[in-house]
């Protein structure tokens, strides 16, 4: 099924734009405080939001920019990079399965951006488990 | 054309992703690239955090007297403004034990309530409980309680109780705490040190001023705090 690989890229652009948003937040600083207008205070200035020194947002940037590029590649034909779309996907489920976990009992505050990226990672898997149903 | 037309569309997406970040980066300016010049005509350390880009500012007065510790004729001053329950502020606190412990009297800090509503159920009962210690002269062993325990208070529904456990705690007359709470007095300090934190651009917390000057969010961090301090230290020639 070609268009869910459409389904597939569009979603992962607007995951990278979420985690591209987190990591301005990150680089500029201004997640260490709480604003008016900011939520993500206690999550983006956690332990957990650096990983060997990189903003966690910048993994996950790099994350859905390969998930965009494997899919675009599929649409076009390129049948290895359609099956290299699960592992992917699959391993960044399971990242935001983790990330999910510490917000709800470790650090014990949600941050918008967060949820949607891991609401984002949900659909991606389905639409991959789906498109190799179909596929056989 | 087709074969390559998706690497087309990829290198698209990662120039606008990449054009993105470094345009938003770039104007959403976070840390002030010149370090301050030392008064002893030795550079600063390359790259060292500082705060001289920003302006001097004055700003309305707050509350007064101010809760303040330090010499009063310090060579750098640090004003907070911060809030109970923002996250950033606790783990901002430790970071000044640490600081006053190491500058000891060069370095005076000064901290202005500045509890933001929206965002923090208990941002108020918690700075009128600190400000309602403080009139019993006990305002910084209610403000370390505050911040050493806002794991424990912030998710609770009714913190009137704990906040008079703490009271309790740190030795207050629990009689007069509680009618302090609801006094026009303590009510009045938290407006009026509102009011310089807005008059000073104020909008999140933890906000820092050191010698009239705000410090960038990413110098927070202890290493980066202590340069900007002795960097200040130089300028003054102490």
């Amino acid at each position: 099924m070609k268009k869910l690989y459409a389904v597939a890229a569009l979603l992962s652009l607007v995951g990278l734009a979420d985690a591209l948003y987190l990591t301005i937040e990150h680089v500029t600083g201004q997640s260490v405080r709480c604003t008016f207008i900011a939520g993500c205070s206690a999550v983006l200035s956690s332990p957990y939001a650096v990983v060997a020194g990189i903003p966690l947002a910048t993994v996950g940037a790099a994350a859905y920019f390969t998930v965009f590029s494997l899919a675009t590649l599929a649409f076009f034909g390129y049948g290895i990079a359609g099956k290299l779309l699960l592992p992917v996907v699959g391993a960044m489920f399971l990242v935001s399965l983790w990330l999910i976990y510490l917000q709800a009992f470790v650090i014990r505050e949600f941050c918008q951006y967060c949820l949607l990226s891991a609401v984002i990672t949900i659909a991606l898997l389905m639409v991959v488990l789906i498109n190799r149903r179909l596929r056989g | 054309m087709k074969r390559i037309l998706p690497f087309i569309i990829i290198l698209v997406v990662l120039g606008a992703a990449l054009g993105s970040a470094w345009y938003l980066t770039r104007t959403i300016p976070a840390s002030p690239a010149t370090p301050t010049v030392p008064a002893s005509g030795s550079p600063a350390p390359q790259g060292s955090p500082g705060t001289q880009q920003k302006p001097v500012v004055e700003g309305v007065p707050g509350a007064e007297p101010a809760h303040v510790i330090g010499a009063a004729n310090a060579p750098v001053r640090l004003e907070e403004f911060g809030d109970f329950e923002c996250p950033p502020c606790g783990l901002f606190h430790p970071i000044l034990e640490k600081m006053h412990a190491e500058f000891g009297d060069q370095l005076q800090i000064t901290f202005r309530e500045f509890p933001l509503q929206q965002l923090h159920q208990h941002a108020l009962a918690a700075a009128s409980a600190a400000e309602a210690a403080g009139l019993q002269g006990k305002f910084w062993e209610m403000h370390d309680l505050l911040y050493e325990r806002q794991n424990e208070w912030k998710k609770e529904f009714n913190v009137r109780p704990i906040f008079e456990g703490y009271a309790k705690q740190i030795g207050l007359d629990v009689e007069r705490y509680t009618r302090d709470l609801s006094s026009d007095l303590v009510a009045q300090r938290i407006f009026q040190d509102g009011k310089r934190g807005h008059s000073l651009g104020v909008s999140g917390t933890p906000s820092v001023f050191i010698n009239g000057r705000e410090l960038s969010p990413d110098n927070m961090p202890a290493e980066k705090l202590r340069i900007v301090i002795q960097n200040e230290l130089r300028s003054s020639g102490k």
